[in-house]
């Protein structure tokens, strides 16, 4: 288990909707213009960047590594990335900033799963279709927000809390497992079924 | 990679499995391999951006928490310090081409700084460089960039701004003063194309020259004359 630090700044549900008001005082756009101007070589807009967005992201460093020093490596290895990989930023397809917070999220991701004990496989067929129907465009970012605060709340509770726990926390089908007292196979049917009900939930 | 995808069940599993991955749920060997399985196909990639940006109205619960003042020096030093003498094409810099597009002239600067950053020993490759914005025409939000270089003889076209339309398809065309437009065939909208000219089209772009894309049926207008609406337009400049 790597929760060993009482500092980990795990937030109850009632502090989400605060947070969320937080990142959209920067105008999208602003974003945008910054990280392009980043793949400019600009570093005056790295600096603004860095002031603008480095809350956000060290919390989500913090949050999934709960552990600071470890954190303030991760998000310094996070902002080198996001200046070497600012023109891979395709606007339209994700907001600015939930691409700097996947690019953050990712690389704390990374450096757990790389920490992790080799694990075997889990027993899903690996062979996948060609295409598929393919999921309509995102929509826009609020209908989205409450779309899947709705969804999880079909759920079970238990259940949409795994899923949010996963996202949030980065946690594993076997520290998922634990923190719920159940096996480890059981954990992960009920995360495939709840992501199947979500995403027939997310797509009616 | 492929398999029949004949039951519904088959194609939910893979929906969860692609949610698994964006979760960061997989153990490292399986979460690179479909990785790479994602990425080689256009279908899974689309199911991958679904989950990313329907979770991504989660990252409310990420608290915001100010780094330490002190990190910010060591980020720039190792920022800055190494990738700073990378080579940069122009053709390969997105993002450069998008700030073309933003019209501003201190971009326009900035490509010519790309250049003197390049070595050059080639005298052919002080030859003309041109480059086209083609905004938006009459609301369309459809945009693109154009970069003709004389040396290579080739247009290189790239989409910004706007979507594919079914049964339809865009079609790029440069106009000399009065004369008709000729057409310089499809063009994709989200991927980058490179056209080689023919000697008269190499002969008749120049800098006044306008590059202008229209919305034709598919396969482009079958006569070589312009049928459908101009889309987005814009002349050529010299970088």
């Amino acid at each position: 288990m790597r929760c060993r630090s009482g500092r980990a700044p795990h937030r109850k549900r009632s502090g989400r909707a605060c947070a969320r008001r937080q990142i959209i005082t920067t105008p999208s756009k602003d974003i945008a213009d910054l990280i392009a101007r980043c793949a400019l070589r600009d570093r005056a807009a790295f600096r603004l960047l860095y002031e603008r967005t480095s809350a956000k992201l060290f919390g989500v460093t913090l949050r999934i590594l709960k552990d600071r020093s470890e954190a303030e490596e991760a998000i310094q290895e996070v902002y080198v990335k996001i200046w070497q990989r600012a023109d891979r930023y395709v606007a339209g397809n994700t907001s600015p900033i939930s691409w700097l917070v996947a690019v953050a999220r990712n690389h704390a991701l990374d450096i757990l799963r790389a920490r992790r004990p080799v694990a075997e496989d889990i027993d899903v067929a690996l062979e996948l279709p060609d295409g598929g129907p393919s999921p309509e465009r995102a929509a826009e970012d609020s209908q989205a927000r409450s779309r899947i605060e709705h969804c999880l709340g079909t759920l079970d509770p238990d259940r949409a809390e795994a899923v949010r726990g996963a996202y949030l926390d980065g946690y594993s089908y076997e520290e998922l497992a634990s923190r719920f007292a159940v096996p480890l196979n059981t954990m992960r049917t009920w995360l495939r079924r709840s992501l199947i009900k979500l995403k027939e939930c997310l797509t009616t | 990679m492929s398999m029949q995808d004949d039951s519904t069940g088959d194609h939910e599993g893979h929906s969860a499995l692609v949610a698994e991955y964006v979760l960061g749920l997989l153990p490292a060997g399986q979460h690179e391999r479909v990785g790479r399985l994602i990425e080689a196909d256009a279908g899974l990639r689309a199911e991958r951006d679904f989950w990313v940006a329907r979770f991504a109205a989660l990252d409310g619960g990420f608290e915001e928490v100010p780094p330490p003042a002190h990190l910010y020096a060591a980020i720039e030093a190792r920022a800055f310090g190494g990738a700073e003498g990378k080579r940069v094409s122009l053709w390969e810099s997105l993002a450069l081409w998008r700030g073309i597009a933003a019209g501003a002239l201190a971009v326009a600067v900035a490509a010519v700084g790309f250049n003197l950053m390049q070595p050059r020993f080639d005298a052919d490759q002080m030859a003309v460089q041109l480059v086209a914005a083609l905004q938006a025409h009459e609301g369309s939000g459809v945009e693109f960039v154009a970069v003709y270089d004389q040396a290579q003889g080739a247009v290189r076209i790239t989409s910004l701004k706007g979507a594919a339309v079914p049964d339809k398809d865009f079609e790029l065309w440069y106009i000399n003063g009065d004369q008709p437009a000729v057409s310089m065939g499809v063009i994709p909208v989200n991927a980058r194309l490179e056209i080689p000219l023919d000697a008269e089209a190499k002969a008749s772009i120049g800098p006044g020259t306008v590059l202008a894309v229209t919305l034709e049926q598919t396969g482009g207008s079958p006569t070589g004359v312009a049928q459908g609406p101009i889309v987005a337009l814009g002349p050529a400049t010299a970088i």
